[in-house]
């Protein structure tokens, strides 16, 4: 036994370094250790979505060869792309049929049938040639100014200045011939509430020219000259409305009229009809990582949905079911 | 011829203790001025890097924690619609108490003109616990965010909310600019996304 004691000692010594181990790392609060946020903001009910409602399937990733691709837009079978100061064009066929340097770098981009562009960047518009030669320059808007949307309405052209909470009307020279405020002059109208830096108009396939209110989560329709035709809003945190500051952060219409809109905060692709009711879902918010922007859509001719992923750096193609 | 006068043991011992004292006394009159004067280092949250996890509540050796929600006011959207003060799923827009996403009820919702609403951070009610800022930051500008507090902040040689940080967002700041408040300090173009 009196020759033993030293070996028990160092067998009870070891027993008791590895509890000790076993114990801090098991009370630990370093990563990997710690535990549930007690003040979890939790979301996770309005994130699932109804099998039945998502009537669309991703069928195609484009992956992109630059990171810091801003805008899309899509007309004639063509995808027009900005990255910083460089315009890329995508042909039907996915190969790549442009890439032009720009004097500016692009921050919202529209496209005609024909070919021409038209490139808001940050604070003044520019429209290019096909082949992405610049024909015509605005003046300068004001420092303060954010081009965020652009859009083309036969011979005018139409830009949203979120921080002006303004929409500008420019000809084909881009010389400013109008604005729209918003207000209408009606009691309960109360102009473009616009929180942050997500201020979006389309026209649809009638030739109309709608409008996010995204302070109000509304869809606004507005004729030439500024008078208030109709309207779509819904506040929710569910999917059959829209929630935060700045929903829709961007929308667009398929060839049949329906819009398609996408959302920020609980990221989600939705196609909404008329009446402002929820079609169908295109892409649910389990198809984005959480944190990351709204994807920025467009419809193919083909009554394709395409998604520019900012997260990827990719476009997803989602076609109805 | 005169003799080179020596130092005896004593005198040499005196001077000694009377330079050492007067080192000693000029080391902790710098150390005093340059604590009056100097610029400290203190602790500070970045509030691009914050993840809102919680920890700030739960690991300041005070409590409640000397982290704080701020508002940074040119930056918020004054939504009726606030991602930071209603809860998810709320019934109603209104300040009922169920309706509120804060646990401690330490913001204040107040009408401006429609639809825009100011929200107030109560300081001695707020615990710091981010989820206001969390679903600010979702829905909205992320206006609302958290600092630490410096009238509060004891400036803990080892913050206990650094060790635990997940997103490494705890930094040492100069004193003299103790706070990163968005709006001030911002790393995107005045708007987030």
């Amino acid at each position: 036994m009196g020759r033993k004691w030293p070996v028990i000692l160092i067998v009870l010594l070891s027993a008791a370094i590895i509890i000790a181990v076993i114990v801090t790392e098991h009370t630990s609060t370093l990563p990997g250790r710690r535990p549930p946020n007690p003040f979890a903001y939790d979301v996770d009910e309005f994130r699932s979505v109804d099998q039945e409602l998502i009537r669309w399937r991703e069928t195609r990733q484009v992956q992109l060869d630059r990171e810091d691709i801003r805008a899309m837009a899509y007309a004639g079978g063509k995808i027009y792309l900005a990255a910083g100061n460089e315009l890329q064009v995508i042909g039907s066929d996915w190969s790549r049929i442009l890439r032009r340097n720009l004097p500016g770098e692009p921050t919202c981009l529209a496209a005609a049938r024909e070919g021409w562009i038209v490139a808001g960047m940050g604070n003044h518009l520019a429209i290019l040639d096909s082949d992405g030669e610049t024909i015509a320059v605005s003046e300068v808007l004001g420092a303060e100014s954010n081009i965020t949307s652009v859009a083309i309405l036969d011979d005018d052209i139409y830009a949203a200045d979120a921080t002006g909470r303004r929409v500008l009307i420019f000809n084909r020279e881009l010389e400013l011939t109008g604005e729209l405020r918003g207000d209408s002059g009606v009691s309960d109208v109360h102009g473009f509430i616009v929180p942050g830096a997500h201020f979006s108009l389309a026209v649809n396939p009638e030739d109309e020219l709608w409008i996010t209110n995204p302070g109000i989560h509304a869809l606004q329709n507005y004729t030439a000259s500024g008078r208030l035709r109709s309207y779509i809003q819904r506040s929710s945190f569910g999917i059959d409305g829209f929630s935060g500051c700045c929903n829709p952060v961007h929308f667009t219409f398929l060839p049949d009229g329906r819009f398609v809109t996408s959302e920020k905060g609980i990221i989600r692709i939705k196609v909404i009809i008329g009446t402002g009711e929820v079609e169908s879902v295109v892409a649910p918010p389990e198809l984005f990582r959480d944190g990351t922007r709204a994807p920025a859509v467009a419809a193919g001719d083909n009554g394709n949905i395409l998604a520019l992923d900012f997260d990827r750096n990719m476009i997803r193609i989602f076609e109805p079911i | 011829m005169e003799r080179k006068k020596t130092k005896s043991r004593r005198e040499f011992i005196n001077s000694s203790m009377r330079f050492g004292m007067i080192l000693a006394l000029g080391g902790i009159g710098g150390l005093a001025f340059r604590r009056t004067t100097g610029d400290q280092w203190v602790w500070q949250i970045d509030p691009f890097k914050c993840s809102w996890c919680g920890r700030c509540a739960t690991h300041c050796v005070l409590n409640p924690s000397a982290v704080k929600c701020v508002h940074a006011y040119e930056l918020c959207g004054y939504c009726d619609l606030c991602g930071g003060y209603l809860i998810p799923g709320h019934s109603d827009r209104s300040t009922a108490a169920e309706n509120q996403l804060c646990p401690t009820a330490a913001i204040d919702r107040k009408f401006i003109e429609e639809p825009y609403y100011e929200y107030k951070i109560d300081e001695d009610l707020c615990i710091g616990c981010a989820k206001c800022a969390d679903g600010c930051s979702s829905f909205g500008n992320g206006s609302l965010h958290l600092q630490i507090m410096h009238h509060l902040c004891v400036n803990c040689n080892e913050c206990t909310i650094a060790r635990v940080c997940p997103s490494d967002a705890i930094t040492r700041v100069k004193g003299s600019d103790p706070y990163l408040m968005k709006g001030d300090f911002t790393k995107s173009t005045g708007f987030e996304d």
